[in-house]
């Protein structure tokens, strides 16, 4: 009894403290269930069939709702990264995001139909066996497959850290559980620990038993929670402050009228511009071609059931990301006001910490704070199970069964499948034993990086009967060398001083170099797109056969006997 | 530049037409490309033009949003889902996919 009575004089007090209470994990515990039942549940779904295709495609079974909402296009970097952004940086980064406008049309309708018909001819399962098929090269295949392990691991690392996070500010703030409180450099985390290995056994667990299918119900679930997460944070926040206009007028007098403006507000005054126009131009093209050439929203079109599908998740997915990134822009310039002084290095945490904050007060609070938090949690899940998909069919279907072991049994791509989803969920807690920085930064750098080796090679693969091997090679890895190029550049600059650092961007050490003022994406698109086809036409034309197979309308069936 | 109409696939059969889907396919994909354009050169243009540079006293708000955020990107962000009901639910055609060649355990054969 004296126990029970000890955990509710500590609930009460967390309640009135605003730190999270035994309601707020309980919460994150019913939707850690859920995911890992939805697990099972495609664990049973995917048993008729090949292992292949259904673990890693799901049977090309989605219907409208599951591809347009399981895009994934929100992920850590939409709960964590971006609202610290806002919060730091004010409206201008609705200019910042402001692409995702186009970013469902784009996604789908450039690239939808043709992808998804061509991976039915060719009978590929995952995006290296797409490239490897339609221009009958294994050593293209093999090129796309390590290309898109080493973007996937770093967006998937940097996941992570923001998955802990979240688990670790829900755990009770006060008695004997008491993990929330600040720790100091350099001492051990404890919370974050915790967060970090709940995160990686749940997320581990319901992939590696549903592959593909679980991956893509979880992920529905969870945009269902993030929608009503947001919708529910917004109300709570209004409620606090009274108006939009009066916590922008009360942000601007904390901080600068550059909150209300472009390029931004700049917290160091040392005359840093977040975005100058330049770089709004450039986020036009930074997220619509990282929607467009991520591997993972690749595989999700060829999966697709039929074209239906695929115009429904048009205006399906252009109404919800409305609906997540207005709001949070909302909840983030009146976060400000609610909570003015969060240091530079824990803006991250803005919404977290509101959830709790706007929930304090109301009955069974910190199980709606729970509530909310899932939507945050729930984006981490949707976005490693996906890539966790993704890194597995690559090393299980491109380099294990393509070139070690072609004669593996059913059997034995189900043990190597689920160990390698293990392996590498290890090494991302490895990985953030010490925690990334710069989460935000980290998701731009591996979503152009991907963009910049993808998108224009997709769009030869698709559309260009004259594309050949080495033209596509070529291609890929121009556009990905000039991205890490700019990075390599900007980062050695930022740490040995070659010459003056520009001033504008991410206030991070993670940080390009800005070539005329743009991303380096929008330079890696054009050097990608000329040295494609400059390098087709020098080189022998591809076999008219296999090009007429992929392009050609079947040839009418001869005529039979009637007899 | 080789065109497929000069390299039939086997001597003595007709030429073969250009895979329907595929021609969807472009006009769409062209349409998408404008639709892009169209959009970046508005929000853009007009957050340059009206949300840099200004005092903060000449602010106003509509529905409670800087007026340079929301006529230059609230409002062509409805517009945007406006024309993705029109685009998905009108404009695309629905194509046959074809059938599922292969995708089974083994590792298919190079696209022949």
């Amino acid at each position: 009894m004296t126990g029970v009575h000890g955990l509710l004089l500590a609930a009460a007090a967390n309640s009135a403290r605003g730190v999270a209470d035994f309601g707020t994990v309980a919460a994150l515990v019913l939707f850690i269930l859920a995911s890992m039942w939805i697990g099972v549940l495609a664990n049973r779904a995917m048993q008729s069939g090949s292992f292949m295709k259904g673990f890693f495609l799901g049977n090309r079974g989605l219907g409208a709702w599951a591809l347009a909402l399981t895009a994934t296009v929100q992920s850590g970097g939409t709960f964590m990264g971006f609202p610290s952004l806002v919060y730091t940086h004010g409206w201008v980064v609705a200019l910042w995001i402001a692409s995702y406008m186009v970013v469902p049309i784009t996604g789908f309708g450039v690239l939808g139909k043709r992808l998804a018909q061509l991976s039915r001819k060719t009978g590929a399962i995952t995006v290296p066996d797409l490239f490897r098929e339609r221009f009958g090269s294994p050593a293209l295949g093999l090129a796309a497959s390590l290309c898109i392990l080493f973007y996937m691991s770093f967006m998937m690392v940097a996941q992570f850290k923001a998955g802990a996070v979240v688990m670790k500010h829900s755990w009770p703030g006060a008695g004997p559980l008491a993990f929330t409180e600040e720790v100091a450099a350099g001492e051990f985390d404890r919370a974050y620990f915790m967060g970090l290995a709940i995160f990686t056994i749940t997320v581990v667990g319901y992939t590696a038993l549903g592959g593909f299918l679980a991956a893509v119900w979880t992920d529905l679930f969870q945009s269902v929670m993030m929608f009503v997460g947001v919708l529910a944070l917004l109300g709570l926040v209004l409620a606090q402050v009274g108006s939009v206009e009066e916590a922008t007028r009360l942000a601007t007098t904390q901080t600068g009228p550059g909150f209300a403006f472009g390029p931004g507000f700049d917290p160091s005054r040392a005359g840093h511009e977040f975005l100058p126009v330049g770089l709004a131009f450039s986020f036009f093209f930074v997220w619509v071609f990282s929607g467009l050439g991520s591997p993972a929203g690749l595989v999700r079109i060829m999966a697709s059931k039929s074209t239906g599908t695929i115009r429904r998740s048009i205006y399906l997915l252009s109404s919800y990301n409305a609906f997540i990134y207005i709001p949070l822009i909302v909840v983030c310039i009146c976060g400000r006001t609610i909570i003015p002084d969060l240091p530079p290095g824990k803006t991250d945490e803005i919404i977290p910490r509101l959830a709790i904050a706007t929930t304090r007060a109301l009955p069974c609070g910190s199980f709606l704070a729970g509530l909310i938090l899932a939507a945050p949690f729930g984006a981490v899940m949707a976005t490693v199970s996906s890539f966790l998909v993704v890194i597995a069919s690559g090393l299980v279907r491109d380099v294990y069964q393509r070139f070690l072991n072609p004669a593996a049994s059913p059997d034995q791509l189900r043990w190597m499948s689920h160990a390698v989803m293990v392996v590498v969920g290890l090494i991302a807690v490895l990985a953030n034993l010490k925690p990334v920085a710069y989460l935000q930064a980290i998701v731009v750098f591996s979503g152009t990086g991907s963009a910049a080796t993808f998108c224009v090679p997709a769009l030869m693969l698709a559309y260009w009967r004259r594309a050949t091997v080495p033209g596509v090679l070529a291609s890929m890895f121009a556009g990905g060398g000039t991205v890490l190029t700019c990075y390599v550049v900007g980062v050695s600059n930022g740490l040995l001083g070659w010459f003056t650092r520009q001033s504008i961007g991410n206030l991070t050490g993670f940080h390009p170099y800005f070539p005329g003022g743009l991303d380096p994406l929008v330079w890696a698109l054009g050097i990608s797109l000329a040295a494609g086809i400059v390098v087709s036409l020098r080189t022998t034309p591809p076999d008219a056969l296999l090009v007429s197979r992929l392009f050609d309308a079947a040839p009418p069936e001869p005529p039979t006997d009637a007899h | 530049m080789m065109s497929h109409y000069e390299s039939p696939p086997s001597a003595g059969t007709a030429p073969l037409s250009e895979d329907p889907l595929l021609r969807s396919a472009r006009r769409e994909a062209l349409v998408v490309g404008v639709t892009w354009v169209c959009a970046m050169s508005w929000s853009v243009g007009y957050c340059a033009w009206f949300g840099y540079g200004r005092s903060i006293d000449g602010l106003t708000f509509v529905w409670g949003i800087p007026d340079w955020v929301f006529w230059g990107i609230v409002a062509p962000w409805l517009a945007c889902i406006a024309f993705s009901f029109f685009f998905g639910a009108r404009f695309m055609g629905d194509d046959d996919l074809g059938r599922d060649d292969g995708a089974n355990d083994e590792p298919s054969g190079a696209g022949a």
